[in-house]
């Protein structure tokens, strides 16, 4: 009954995640430890399975049917290598937290929710799960602390509206398709589903966590549990998002190279590129500037994909399972900074690299892998993605290449500021636990680069089955040009960064001419007062326009509590001064009604 | 001959059983009490013993002639069956919560008996199939609700009570000048009589706007809807009462009963309604973003889910229409939880004002979350009921080409989000302001947590109730 192990993919998890509320405070780790492993290893034995699972549930079309293929069989096989490890880091980060109580909960949940939606093969289904995973995401952030709530709240509402696009987008796609089985689906690209496929890429790209839905990811940094950013924003939501754009481009819709559409989406990857790392540049917090770079990196999937080339769709693929990696990675070390250290304010932090060796070996590789540095796996998919960048028009080469740049220096500046220079105060090395997700994640990293041969052919090529067919992506780039192009790059920015750190006196200062340059200043001003920030400026609008209907109400109200009142009483006024006694107009009103009546009969 | 007994005494053991109510209240309060509860729960059962004949498309019906059209006619369909399902089910629930809500309080005896008077009114306007007789059975709920809004006896109490009750008696005699237009076009008051008829010559625009009026008074829908928020004063189970099975419902259920299992909806009024809905929706939402007073707040979401359920009757798609016999039933889950939720919070805070309130969620956990899962299933996310209801609703609205009322309707959606978090945020996190405020009591907390716990399982076994939903679909869809 084979069938049955893609349900315990969802079950499993789910009832484990609730049971672990029960449990004694002390065993909630290890249980959640166990069923992550457990769930890992139903996913490595489910992959590359081809299966199908059915039942009919909510009728209008909304069968609960789950499909099992390639390429949701390595989603899931990531996801819950994200999940194990993260589990097993929060085990030590998490000790003796309040936090601790209901994190693996929300865990283990999130981890069946992040199942159900990959493996959907209707649309609601799909729906279902993707948007059930805001209570989790949610939780995680409320957890952090007294005041996370307000990031969390801002999270539920910019995912929660970007959501009710894609239900929008299902309805419309079910529509026009007469179905909702992802599997039968096949639209052209006409008014109607464009409008579908836009509503759909607005569910996907928000939950990957790209411009302009990614507001509530530097913010969540500060406040939510860092496992949560690790895992959320670094890995399981790019996955899905991704996985699902891909599924819209790929699957859902024929989207071609000559549409405007994709056009669009490599615009929006562009913006998100440039947008994010520039934000990134003048952090000065550790887990705040990595999660704009979470935010950055969503660019370069959103324009690989966008491309529509082969090259691109597999380096934004490549990418997506890359950044996941190396940002979770990296996480990971700032959360062993934090736990050591107390902290993660850059000013606070310096000559961390003698006393924690091994976080500084997993940072360099990750911090290598993110700017993409050969060998390492970063590397790789950049330069599928800079290739069919190049193919479709130089500009989004440019923002890709500009955004490497940026990349690399801020990664400087941050591994400078945190690892070198002076020692200000002597750390313990992170725990055992801690360490080994990040080492981990830190080989696999270099696997992926220096074998990508690996990844790329078993994972990520056979997704495209014969639109890739004679195409090979592994070893080295194709086009040596981009190659030079690159190291060319990465180089300036060494450069730029000891020029800067020279000039403008310390590592930390590194971006400071960039920060304080004459137009940038004032954008970066407003950005810091989050005029720029989409949510801030909705929520100002909708409370403007809540005030207007407030009042509209308290008029309809006014309407039946004054104007009709004192109708009534103006005109029971006049009848009481009719009604006054006196014989003569009770005479004239008889008079009145006897000749009313008369001319009546009479007529 | 069984079944119709049944029908019968669905609908007159809480009749008859209230008016016994406060003689056993003098004898002892936990009779009363006990008994009270029994009545709503038999009515509950006998109600869902008719269930799977009513799903076999098979008709109970009681019919007593009488002179000049005002037939006595009950009868269970389908339709008829679900909803008293719905509403004894959760007045049961109520009746339970208000045994230690409401012992704080003078009194007593006429609660109850209104309480169950309503139940039992609502109940034969459930199975009325004469317009006479249904707008009989409104007009007792009518009198009911306006005792129980005003039951604080405070005077800007007994002014909303009159206010509430001015307003939908307004629109219930425009209602019943409708039904006597109804009369003069079809020669009948009788559902079925006038169902033939009208086959052959449809009813005139205006009959059908009189009706719409009384419609929207009673279910609080914009510009008649002020009266619901101020009826906030009333005792909580009375509000949960009045939102989530019984007042507002009756307009909806008198919609559905109408216009989609008598008369089939014009095409005009197929856009008219959703419009009217759509504005009230979004006008309302708006409102409740502003309010400061809990009890308005949840009020007012009242008024915009209802615009939701309008929606998806109004739009003339099976999809839309199953949608909205869903939402009538997660809707009065969720809206009944959060009403008796903040019940338990206005009794052990002292106050409805969420300015005044915060970090209650280390207080009283349990209510907390109940109220976060009944907010969770408003505002329709998965894996809570709201979310097919809502889904189904709005893919009505495109399905039928109506992108723009779709389209305010998800903005009216997302403005749900904001302001029930808005609520909850203020009310249960943040700075403690008040910390010597304690949990509710045993019994109110388990109703509040059933509310919660059904608001989650309906949407994860969302086959049970859709199937009959979708059933109860099929029969209106075909009988025309």
């Amino acid at each position: 009954m084979i069938e049955a192990f893609i349900l315990l993919l969802i079950i499993l998890p789910l009832f484990a995640g609730v049971l672990s509320l029960i449990l004694p405070r002390l065993w909630r780790g290890a249980f959640a430890v166990i069923l992550s492993s457990v769930n890992f290893l139903i996913a490595v034995y489910l992959f590359k399975k081809e299966l199908t699972f059915s039942f009919p549930w909510a009728g209008f079309g909304i069968d609960f049917s789950l499909r099992l293929n390639h390429f949701s069989g390595f989603i899931i096989l990531a996801a819950s290598f994200f999940g194990l490890l993260i589990s097993l880091y929060a085990l030590n980060f998490l000790k003796g937290k309040d936090s601790a109580k209901q994190f693996y909960a929300y865990i283990l949940i999130s981890i069946s929710f992040v199942n159900g939606a990959v493996l959907a093969n209707n649309l609601v289904v799909l729906l279902f799960f993707w948007e059930a995973l805001l209570l989790t995401q949610y939780g995680m952030i409320v957890i952090g602390g007294r005041l996370a709530f307000r990031t969390a709240t801002k999270a539920l509402i910019i995912s929660g509206a970007s959501d009710l696009c894609m239900m929008a987008g299902v309805i419309l796609t079910g529509y026009l398709a007469k179905t909702l089985l992802i599997s039968d689906i096949s639209l052209p690209l006409d008014l109607l589903g464009s409008l579908a496929f836009i509503l759909l890429v607005t569910g996907a790209i928000s939950k990957a966590g790209s411009v302009p839905f990614h507001t509530w990811i530097p913010d969540a940094a500060e406040a939510a549990p860092l496992p949560f950013m690790a895992f959320f924003p670094a890995a399981i939501e790019k996955l899905l998002g991704i996985y699902f754009l891909a599924r819209i481009t790929l699957d859902l819709f024929k989207l071609n190279t000559n549409s405007i559409l994709s056009s669009v989406l490599m615009i929006i990857g562009a913006l998100t590129i440039i947008i994010a790392v520039m934000m990134a540049l003048i952090q000065k917090d550790y887990k705040k500037l990595l999660s704009y770079h979470a935010i950055s990196q969503v660019g370069y999937m959103v324009l690989g994909i966008g491309t529509c080339l082969p090259a691109g769709i597999i380096g934004g693929i490549f990418h997506m399972i890359n950044h996941a990696l190396y940002k979770c990675g990296l996480f990971l070390t700032g959360g062993a900074v934090e736990k050591q250290a107390g902290t993660t304010d850059l000013a606070k932090l310096g000559g961390l690299g003698l006393s924690m060796p091994i976080t500084f070996f997993c940072f360099l590789i990750t911090a290598a892998s993110i700017s993409g540095v050969w060998p390492f796996n970063g590397f790789f998919s950049k330069e599928l993605i800079y290739d069919a960048a190049l193919e479709r028009g130089k500009i989004f080469y440019l923002a890709a290449i500009l955004g490497s740049f940026l990349t690399a220096a801020s990664f400087l500046k941050l591994g400078h500021t945190v690892f070198l220079g002076k020692v200000s105060q002597k750390y313990k090395e992170a725990p055992v636990l801690m360490l080994i997700p990040m080492v981990i994640l830190a080989f696999t990293c270099i696997i992926f680069g220096v074998f990508n041969r690996l990844p790329i052919n078993n994972f990520i090529q056979p997704i495209l089955g014969i639109r890739a067919a004679g195409h090979n992506f592994s070893g080295m780039p194709a086009n040596f040009m981009l190659v030079i192009v690159t190291v060319i790059v990465l180089l300036a920015a060494f450069l730029h960064h000891f020029i800067a750190v020279r000039m403008n006196g310390g590592a930390i200062r590194a971006a400071e001419h960039i920060h304080q340059a004459p137009v940038l200043s004032t954008i970066y001003r407003w950005a810091e007062k989050k005029y720029l920030d989409p949510y801030e400026v909705g929520i100002k609008l909708i409370n403007k326009l809540a005030k207007i209907f407030w009042r509209i109400d308290r008029g309809i109200d006014w309407l039946y509590g004054s104007l009709i009142v004192n109708l009534t009483f103006a005109f029971s006024r006049v009848i009481h001064k009719i009604q006054a006694g006196y014989y003569i107009i009770y005479v004239i009103w008889s008079l009145v009604g006897a000749f009313a009546v008369m001319s009546f009969v009479l007529r | 001959m069984k079944n119709e007994l049944v029908l019968f005494l669905i609908i007159f053991i809480p009749i008859i059983g209230a008016l016994a109510l406060p003689f056993m209240g003098r004898i002892s309060t936990r009779l009363r009490n006990g008994v009270s509860f029994t009545l709503v729960v038999l009515s509950f059962l006998f109600s869902s013993f008719l269930l799977p004949t009513a799903l076999s498309n098979q008709s109970i019906a009681i019919v007593k002639y009488f002179p000049l059209g005002f037939n006595f006619i009950l009868s269970a369909d389908s339709l008829a069956v679900g909803m008293a399902i719905v509403v004894s089910f959760i007045s049961a629930l109520i009746i339970l919560y208000s045994f230690d809500y409401i012992k704080h309080y003078e009194n007593q005896n006429e609660y109850y008996f209104m309480v169950v008077l309503f139940l039992g009114a609502m109940m034969g306007l459930v199975f009325s199939g004469n317009l006479i007789l249904l707008y009989i059975f409104w007009e007792i709920t009518a009198v009911t609700s306006w005792r129980l809004i005003g039951f604080f006896r405070r005077k800007e109490h007994i002014l909303r009570a009159d206010k509430a009750f001015l307003v939908t008696v307004f629109g219930s005699l425009l209602m019943l000048l409708g039904f006597i237009r109804m009369y003069q076009e079809t020669g009948s008051f009788d559902l079925s009589t006038i169902k033939q008829v009208i086959k052959l010559h449809p009813i005139s625009d205006l009959t059908i706007a009189l009706i719409l009026a009384g419609i929207f008074s009673k279910s609080a829908t914009l510009p008649f809807h002020t009266w619901l928020p101020d009826a906030g004063v009333a005792p909580s189970p009375v509000t949960a009462l009045l939102h989530a099975a019984v007042l507002v419902k009756i307009g909806v259920y008198v919609f559905a009963r109408i216009f989609i299992a008598t008369i089939p909806l014009a095409v005009f009024w197929q856009t008219a309604v959703p419009v009217i809905a759509g504005i009230s929706a979004l006008i309302c939402a708006g409102a409740a973003l502003v309010e400061t007073d809990l009890k308005r707040i949840i009020a007012y979401s009242t008024i915009s889910q209802i615009g939701f359920i309008f929606l998806g009757l109004s739009i003339g798609s099976p999809i839309g229409v199953a949608g909205g016999l869903l939402f009538i039933l997660m809707h009065g889950l969720a809206k009944a939880g959060l009403f008796l939720c903040a019940g338990v919070v206005e009794q052990n805070a002292k106050t409805k004002d969420i300015r005044q309130l915060g970090g209650l969620i280390q207080t009283m956990p349990v209510t907390a979350l109940s109220f976060l899962f009944c907010a969770f299933s408003v505002m329709s996310i998965p894996p809570f009921g709201g979310f097919f209801s809502k889904y189904m609703v709005i893919s009505g609205a495109l399905e039928t080409g109506h992108l723009v009322i779709a389209a305010v309707f998800l903005f009216g959606a997302l403005l749900t989000i904001l302001y029930l978090l808005r609520a909850f945020n203020m009310v249960f996190l943040g700075e403690i302001k008040n910390s010597s405020v304690k949990e509710g009591s045993f019994i109110m907390l388990l109703c509040v947590g059933l509310f919660a716990i059904l608001s989650l399982a309906g949407g994860i076994f969302i086959q049970y109730p859709n199937a009959v939903v979708q059933e109860i679909t099929r029969q209106l869809f075909s009988l025309r």
